[in-house]
């Protein structure tokens, strides 16, 4: 293992219109060697492995491989280069065997070889048994399960022999005995001497493979070093965790005798063939305020998504009572259960003023005025950008928005998803403050899923812990601190399932 | 198990061109010569399944093509009284050549920009013609003075002989290792190009072959009717008929095409004693077929084999 | 006196053009769809009017307003039966929909096209001016009909302005053509919105076929020309740019007036087709188009 290294990145830099995907990444890789590039949502690590492969232009910055300088080359140039990535979806050819996929990937770029060399056949053979496909080469991919499918999308990636090899999301989706077959494979690399760079949303997954891993947040480079010395990073755990973790006193709650206004029993989703929850289950009382607490990936908005009946699902969600599956999207909110989600979902080409009142839509003139009034005083920033379009506010404004918007609803229960994703610690601070105010003068119901433990935490009255598409733990805020706060960047997986990002 | 369908569409098709090899011993000469249109028009279809069902680009005006094709060895023809050979395969230069003006321009546009384009190219074929109407006949049309033959029976069998060794070209095409590239690129782009495939260079070529079997076709149905016209070879609506022959026979099969082909073709020769409710009935079917079975003839009997 | 007559007509036509290119793109950017039997809307409501006002002897207005409500039923039909059919279909993979839609609405079109042609006929009809009589604008003969379709198409469309600007359900149109998934979030059913975006594209789409009918005459075999040149519009303008439709509406239509009277009346439509070729190559937004 000499030591020049073989992928070298330096600079890189990524906008998109005015938002600076990635801002200045670099690191090196030498042959015989994996590391692990982690981020939460909005990071940039897909964005830069994206710019590795030429799939995105850079807009500044360099990318070598074996000294040869390709940022800014075509796609099919760079693979043809040495560099492979292994997709965590893609689109299989329906009509074309396991064998045949292996085959393509082994093709020469020409227009005129119509028929493949004889050696073809031989080696994709080879591959496929080497990926544990040999049992099922002559299947269709329509008929295979998640696991093989990705096996496929390792095999094409082998047949193309790279020098650099690029994993998205090694092991999302898979069972623990399937991502210990798929680290086999990846093992296997390093083993040949490949530089391999693997890219996902938390440091767990990747510490008992990754020889060193590099941590990204809002596409800055935030750490590097061993996956043990990345997790103990005070940047690291801040940006994820949300710093220190303290709880507050919380004011009597009797609740158990209140109506149940959330029920979740054993639900389980499934993305084509790839599972995203597994047999959850969660109640939220009228007047709580539940956590649920999971990093990214973990399948929290899957769930609230099931919740709101935007994704099929296994199992029973009942409101009040009442069973909703079946109902669409739009008539649960109607019934009361909003949520905000991640993306905000805003109308941003319209004011502030016009994306509230959206929300009021369905309240008579005066109730929607006394509401509006209300929210007004509850975000003070919202009034003073009334007639701002959504486009133009700062995050954190948008954020508000975003909640301020759902509140017009009037909801029995607002699901909160990652508020605080992406903003800075000051925005964080008034979110706070506002959520207080709301617990305190009005009788909302709340679900949270947040990966800031610090944030959902205060006003939580319970707290459930998802990770990889399970509840892993349960309980009040105090009793997290003692348990669970320690470990929550550190515990290796105890379940089985590991999630799919959405 | 590819290798075993493939054998089974094969000498499907093989069983059919035997028998339709035979028929002009005991067909009229008016069905042939309706057999005679639906075969120049299968190779019309395969092409635009090459182009659609593996590039995966809509061509939203094949009659560009065709026309191009069409015409050039018509005026060719007429005005220079080139012998028929010659003009057919001028055609199918000339067919190559515009298709490669429109195409590298236009490949590089996203969504419906791309149908868009290829439509524009056909209105705009369309009043090129009606205005030099000196050299093409303008809307009328033209008359060529030499015609492949006047037997039925012959016409009839120049017809099938092309168009199964288009048949066999294009299909083979589709089976090589440039038809998986042309798939893969056309299904799944980032994906292709990710394993070391120039998409661009491969949808440029499929359209090329696309432009050439597209012209040479419509050289020989002048060459067949004896006439070249805007309302057989450079309309919309024949184009949308290529299209909807396309998938009615089942996209992405080649072969599929011509089953589809010879459907439209001989059932709108059929309707036509309705008047000219015909096309409606036609449209009327080929919309049920997209919205109820979306995968058309061929299309759907394989389906149901990967199945097992 | 030529220029001025040139001015009047294209303005005249302009406005048609505009009236039906803004229906055009109001379901392009509600709907995401690019109906290709757009032409075939506008002819409904162009031979019913024509046919109820003049065979079934109910008169001009009635005639015209009734033509106007086929329209929209001819749109419902479209949604109904041809587009919303295929959107749901679990047998075609999402990245053909489009497609399919497009040949769907194609081949819709062509069945109302030959439908009307043998029902009725295929010969070019002219429904009777609302107003008659002629007036003298300093020195040019303009009939009163053009100035009135002008001044209607000026108005409907400063009624879907406030409509869509002033109005909550208008507003509700706007916000589901930026983000469909917020409105569900609200609890609104997209599926009214859709419903609703095609009733008023029916309006718009029969008021400028009546009008079309009264002004310049329609013909069955015209039926493609009408989806091309809202088509071409819409384009130009920028997919999914009410304003932009308005602005390349005038462009087109006084391209074609200009080359109408100074070249040849059979070259009406060239140049027109010239710039949009241009601008799908050098600015395929289109002058306004958005993303």
């Amino acid at each position: 293992m000499n030591d020049t290294p073989l992928l070298s990145v330096r600079g890189l830099t990524k906008r998109f219109g005015g938002l600076v995907a990635v801002n200045g990444i670099g690191f090196d890789i030498r042959p015989g060697e994996i590391l692990g590039l982690i981020g939460p949502n909005g990071s940039g690590k897909s964005t830069a492995m994206k710019l590795i492969m030429g799939i995105e232009r850079p807009n500044a910055g360099s990318v070598k491989v074996n000294g040869v300088e390709m940022a800014g080359w075509l796609p099919h140039r760079i693979a043809r280069a040495g560099v492979g990535i292994v997709f965590q979806h893609s689109r299989p050819l329906h009509r074309q065997t396991v064998l045949e996929h292996i085959k393509l990937a082994l093709l020469p770029d020409s227009l005129v070889k119509l028929v493949a060399d004889p050696h073809v056949n031989r080696r994709a053979r080879e591959i496929a048994e080497r990926v544990g496909l040999s049992a099922v080469m002559h299947r269709h991919p329509a008929t295979l399960p998640f696991a093989d499918l990705r096996r496929m999308e390792m095999a094409k990636a082998i047949a193309r022999d790279p020098k650099v090899v690029l994993v998205d999301e090694p092991f999302a989706g898979l069972t623990q005995t399937e991502s210990q077959a798929f680290s086999d494979l990846i093992r296997g690399f390093r083993a040949e001497g490949r530089a391999v760079l693997l890219v996902d949303h938390n440091v767990k997954s990747l510490a008992a493979l990754a020889d060193r891993v590099l941590a990204m947040y809002l596409g800055e480079h935030v750490a590097e070093g061993t996956a043990e010395e990345v997790m103990r990073n005070e940047t690291v755990r801040r940006v994820y965790l949300g710093g220190k973790i303290e709880t507050r006193e919380r004011t009597v709650q009797a609740s158990s005798d209140k109506p149940s206004i959330l029920e979740i029993d054993d639900v389980g989703v499934l993305y084509g063939k790839a599972r995203a929850l597994d047999g959850v289950k969660l109640h939220v009382r009228e007047g709580e305020f539940v956590s649920v607490v999971g990093l990214n990936g973990a399948g929290k908005t899957t769930l609230f998504n099931a919740v709101s009946g935007l994704v099929p699902y296994h199992g029973t969600i009942r409101s009040a009572g009442q069973d909703i599956k079946g109902m669409s999207g739009a008539a649960i909110a109607r019934a009361g259960i909003v949520q905000c989600p991640e993306t905000r979902e805003l109308f941003s080409d319209m004011t502030v003023r016009e994306n509230l009142d959206l929300g009021g839509y369905h309240l008579a003139n005066d109730a929607r005025a006394e509401q509006l009034a209300w929210l007004f005083e509850l975000f003070p920033i919202l009034k003073s950008r009334q007639t701002q379009t959504a486009r133009t506010l700062s995050g954190g404004e948008q954020q508000m928005l975003a909640i301020a918007r759902a509140l017009m609803m009037q909801p029995r229960l607002l699901i909160l998803d990652e508020p605080t994703l992406g903003l800075a610690p000051v925005i964080l601070e008034q979110l706070s403050k506002a959520m207080d105010k709301l617990q305190k003068t009005t009788p909302i119901t709340v679900l949270l899923g947040e990966q800031n433990v610090t944030f959902a935490l205060p006003h939580a009255d319970r707290v459930y812990v998802l990770e990889h598409a399970r509840i892993v733990w349960e309980g009040s805020p105090t009793r997290f601190e003692q348990e669970m706060a320690e470990g929550f960047l550190d515990a290796p997986p105890s379940t089985p399932t590991q999630a799919v990002r959405a | 198990m590819t290798a075993l369908l493939r054998s089974r569409v094969v000498w499907a098709a093989a069983l059919l061109a035997i028998l339709a090899t035979t028929l002009p011993w005991w067909l009229s000469g008016y069905i042939l010569g309706v057999l005679t249109v639906a075969y120049y028009f299968g190779v019309f279809a395969m092409s635009w399944d090459l182009l659609f069902g593996f590039a995966g680009e809509v061509n939203f005006g094949p009659t560009f093509l065709i026309g191009l094709g069409a015409y050039s060895a018509a005026m060719l023809n007429a005005h220079w009284s080139a012998p028929i050979p010659v003009c057919v395969i001028a055609g199918g230069v000339v067919a190559l050549i515009g298709g490669l003006l429109l195409a590298v321009p236009a490949l590089r546009l996203r969504g419906p920009y791309f149908g868009l384009v290829t439509l524009v190219a056909v209105l705009l074929l369309q009043n090129a013609i009606v205005i030099f109407a000196g050299l093409t006949g303008g809307e009328i049309g033209m008359m060529v003075p030499d015609v492949i033959s006047v037997d039925a029976n012959h016409n009839y069998w120049i017809a099938l002989a092309f168009l199964i060794v288009c048949a066999i070209l294009l299909f083979g095409l589709s089976r090589s290792a440039i038809g998986l590239i042309l798939q893969a690129s056309g299904q799944d782009t980032v994906g292709a190009q990710a394993l070391g495939f120039n998409v661009t260079k491969h949808k440029l070529a499929a359209f090329c072959i696309s432009a050439v079997f597209s012209g040479v076709a419509g050289a020989m149905l002048v060459f067949y009717q004896g006439t070249a016209s805007v309302s057989t070879v450079v309309d919309l609506g024949v184009g949308v008929q290529i299209i909807i022959a396309a998938v009615l026979g089942g996209r992405r099969t080649i072969l599929g095409a011509v089953l589809g082909s010879v459907f439209l073709i001989v059932a709108g020769e059929f309707l036509r004693p309705l008047g000219q409710i015909n096309t409606f009935v036609v449209a009327a079917v080929a919309l049920a077929v997209i919205l109820f079975f979306p995968d058309g003839l061929l299309g759907n009997l394989l389906r149901v084999r990967e199945r097992e | 006196m030529l220029p001025l007559q040139i001015l009047i007509d294209g303005f005249a036509i302009s406005s048609l053009y505009a009236l039906g290119a803004i229906g055009f793109t109001l379901i392009f950017g509600v709907s995401g769809v690019l109906n290709l039997a757009h032409g075939g809307v506008m002819l409904v409501a162009a031979l019913m009017g024509w046919m109820l006002a003049g065979e079934a002897g109910l008169g001009t207005y009635l005639g015209t307003l009734l033509g106007i409500v086929c329209g929209m039923l001819a749109a419902y039909i479209t949604y109904l039966m041809v587009v919303r059919p295929i959107q749901r279909s679990a047998a075609i993979p999402r990245e053909e929909k489009e497609i399919f839609v497009l040949t769907g609405t194609l081949l819709w079109g062509i069945m109302i096209q030959q439908g009307m042609a043998y029902l009725f006929t295929d010969n070019p009809i002219t429904m009777r001016p609302l107003i008659d009589g002629v007036m003298n604008l300093a020195g040019v003969r303009v009939p009163f009909n053009e100035i009135m379709i002008a001044g209607v198409c000026w108005v409907v469309i400063g009624l879907l302005w406030l409509f869509v600007n002033r109005t909550r359900a208008g507003k509700a149109l706007l916000a589901a053509s930026m983000n469909p998934r917020g409105l569900t979030l609200l609890g609104f059913e997209l599926s009214r919105i859709y419903l609703l975006a095609w009733t008023l594209y029916g309006v718009l789409a029969g008021i400028a076929g009546v009008l079309l009918a009264s002004f310049l005459g329609v013909s069955t075999n015209n039926t493609g020309q009408l989806t091309a040149s809202a088509f071409s519009i819409v384009v130009l303008g920028g997919l999914g740019s009410v304003s932009g439709s308005l602005m390349a509406a005038y462009v087109v239509g006084y391209l074609e007036t200009v080359t109408a009277y100074l070249i040849a009346p059979t070259l009406r439509p060239l140049p027109a087709l010239l710039l949009l070729v241009l601008v799908v190559y050098v600015r395929p937004q289109g002058f306004l188009g958005r993303r």
